[in-house]
């Protein structure tokens, strides 16, 4: 339970890290209109959702434990978690200076800009608790089977010899043999081995965003009969979305794509979008080619969309669960948005990472060097700073 | 530093073939659809697709052996080469078609001497340097005019364009906005309507694209003019000024109809190339090499890639 808390909880890191990278903090970003006034329409009378949208919030996805039976923090909640957390150094703390560990300090506190503490103590909304619903015997399966192939080839290293908490349930021995196993599923995390690009994480391949998003910046631009957003997110791992919303019927079951296969309608109001047709090869959470998302957007005034995601998968949860979020309008002439998702044209450090470890392990073949198998490259040392106070969360940028 | 190759470009091929295979059948048009939005303008929105040799050369050019060739038994004759070694294996599949080009007026292109030098050796090293073999952002105009489809979202003050090649996206903007913090792959497109025709002024270019596979390039300071006028609701007169004094001694123009998808439920299906990519890319620092020589009855191709020495490349490429 405890590693799929803090899956969860680097997500969410990860979403609020990068969300802080694209435009620093959140509070002055936001365009608030003193007077709202009513949710347009288009030239052609549907809903008008479209302009630069973000949560301007702090918000983790679970409902922290100590917030167990509250949906909501009144005003002066906010202003003492915001309060605490600014007294957090976060990354500008080094640790033993010139060590592998002190290289993950260059995501230091310009990364971690850190948005207000919004009204929802969590972004889950269903189960009433906040909290993703219980695992099936399945997923847990799979889950077990993933983590003890982690550990096997993290059990060399000193993050298991130091008992670190990346290594819970694992312990410190010699190189293990499953170290030459193809691992259990299609990689999607990092893995401490680097013999190909396949065992680096997504976003190192710079493959990292996902559907559902909850962090970034999206653009909404609508014609009559489809939605097209564009998604801001992942430092430059942003993509483009085209969504039907024309009645047309999702393509073969035998067609996967990595974000799915959308098609919307409109319910009054709302926007209904119905999501299906994943790829094995991307994990959302636990979930892979079962997920079943259906999205809702409702403007409820000129400067809000009320967002929610009920997510699905029978084989990774016991039942459904549902996100909502509040998305707050962005000023169009400033142009913050920064629409060139070009990640991979400067992806440098992934052949860098894999040269490295080719260089590391001539160097172990001559016995000039260790044997790379004991390095760990897969645990995300950051944040020594200190804890997230709204979460009490470590951070990571991966 | 030999790479291989093959597994990329029939990624590629595989891909574009599957994709097209994808497509349900053609049945007829989906009702006869308005050819104007709400607002009064000719009605772009759709998938849409160049359907011409443009992506290989915006040139006239004849057909060829392969997408890469070598001299054949006539060293010295050009139009005897052969399928070289990188498209060998896929036979009839590997060449080129010939085309009337795309380029307006004489049909030529009006490098400066040295930049004409250039495209030379980038035709020569198409491979090294072609940033779509490394699934690089396509840019404008080339994006245009990819063999994949494209779709259009317009709406009154912005469009949106996404293009199934890299998840590659654009908005033109019809109100004021600021234009982008850096230089980048897509440009920046400003729009306007002339009548019935939208002008698309688009700039801020990092000078890192091609125009086709060719070699055909351009530098940071180009300027583009794009007009798209309605031939019929199901075709566009797309047109592209191009402006580059660093490249070119005077600006030129390319032309293309641009066609609507018209099979029912038309939609781009994903083309996710960066993985494609990665062999070809990274494909010499894996610690084992996933493609080798072929053995027993089957076929060996062994590619040695190397970037000439002295290559000027780096020097126009990344300045």
């Amino acid at each position: 339970m405890k590693g799929r808390l803090l899956v969860v909880i680097v997500v969410v890191a990860l979403v609020a890290a990068v969300a802080g990278v694209v435009k620093l903090t959140g509070g002055a970003a936001t365009q608030r209109a003193a007077s709202a006034g009513p949710a347009p329409r288009t030239a052609w009378g549907d809903p008008d959702l479209q302009g630069i949208w973000t949560d301007p919030y702090q918000t983790p996805l679970q409902r922290p434990a100590q917030f167990a039976n509250k949906e909501s923090f009144s005003d002066d909640e906010r202003a003492a978690l915001d309060s605490q957390r600014a007294a957090i150094p976060r990354r500008d703390q080094r640790v033993e200076r010139g060590s592998e560990r002190d290289v993950a300090g260059a995501y230091n506190a310009v990364f971690q800009s850190v948005r207000p503490t919004g009204k929802r103590t969590s972004l889950i909304v269903d189960p009433p608790d906040g909290r993703l619903p219980p695992l099936t015997p399945e997923a847990t399966t799979r889950n077990a089977a993933e983590r003890e192939y982690r550990l096997a080839l993290l059990q060399p290293t000193e993050t298991c010899k130091k008992k670190d908490a990346a290594c819970a349930g694992g312990k410190y021995g010699s190189v293990s043999a499953r170290r030459n196993e193809i691992p259990p599923f299609y990689n999607t995390g990092r893995t401490n081995r680097n013999d190909g690009p396949e065992d680096r994480s997504m976003a190192e391949r710079c493959m990292g965003a996902v559907l559902p998003d909850f962090g970034g910046y999206r653009r909404i631009v609508q014609a009559k009969g489809s939605v097209s957003i564009f998604y801001d997110t992942g430092q430059g791992q942003g993509w483009q979305r085209v969504i039907p919303v024309d009645g047309s019927p999702h393509l073969p079951s035998s067609v996967t794509q990595r974000f799915g296969d959308s098609r919307g309608r409109w319910d009054g109001d709302t926007l209904v979008v119905d999501v299906t047709n994943f790829s094995p090869k991307f994990s959302y959470q636990a979930a892979r080619e079962n997920l079943h998302l259906v999205e809702r957007f409702r403007r409820v005034d000129a400067n809000t969309i009320e967002y929610s995601a009920t997510i699905e998968d029978s084989t990774t949860w016991t039942r459904p669960w549902t996100v909502k979020q509040e998305l707050l309008r962005q000023d169009e002439q400033a142009n913050r948005i920064y629409y060139e998702p070009r990640c991979h044209e400067g992806n440098y450090g992934l052949p860098t990472m894999l040269l490295g470890t080719r260089i590391e392990e001539r160097a172990f073949a001559k016995g000039e060097g260790p044997d790379p198998a004991t390095k760990d490259t897969a645990t995300d040392f950051g944040n020594e700073g200190g804890a997230d106070a709204l979460t009490g969360a470590a951070g990571a940028i991966f | 530093m030999g790479k291989t190759i093959a597994v990329a470009i029939l990624s590629a091929v595989v891909g574009a073939g599957l994709a097209l295979a994808l497509m349900r059948s053609a049945g007829a048009p989906a009702s006869s659809r308005s050819a104007r939005t709400a607002d009064g303008k000719p009605d772009f929105n759709g998938v849409w697709q160049a359907i011409n040799e443009a992506h290989w050369d915006l040139q006239a050019h004849e057909a060829r052996a392969g997408m890469v060739t070598q001299p054949g038994v006539y060293p010295s004759y050009e139009f005897a080469r052969v399928p070289a070694a990188p498209v060998l294996a896929l036979g009839a599949a590997a060449g080129v078609p010939g085309s009337i080009g795309v380029v307006e007026g004489d049909g030529q292109i009006p490098y400066t001497p040295a930049a004409a030098a250039m495209k030379k050796e980038n035709g020569e090293n198409w491979i090294d340097r072609d940033p779509e073999l490394k699934c690089y952002l396509p840019g404008i105009p080339r994006a245009m005019y990819m063999p994949y489809p494209f779709q259009i979202v317009q709406s009154t003050n912005k469009i949106q364009m996404a293009y199934t090649f890299a998840n590659a996206a654009r908005t033109i903007h019809f109100d004021k906005v600021e234009g982008p913090p850096d230089d980048t792959y897509m440009g920046h497109s400003v729009g306007r309507w002339e009548g019935d025709t939208l002008v698309v002024n688009v700039t801020s270019f990092n000078g890192k694209n091609w125009f086709d596979r060719a070699g055909n390039f351009h530098s940071a300071a180009l300027k583009l003019v794009e007009r798209y006028t309605p031939i019929t609701a199901d075709a566009i007169r797309y047109e592209v000024t191009i402006e580059d004094p660093e490249v070119f001694t005077r600006s030129w123009k390319i032309s293309m109809p641009l066609y609507r998808r018209l099979e029912p439920h038309a939609q781009l299906v994903e083309y996710p190339c960066i993985e494609f990519a990665e062999e070809f890319l990274y494909g010499h620092v894996r610690k084992q090499p996933l493609v080798r020589r072929w053995e027993g009855e089957t076929m060996i191709v062994d590619i040695t890639r190397k970037v000439p020495p002295g290559d000027k490349f780096h020097d126009w490429y990344r300045r």
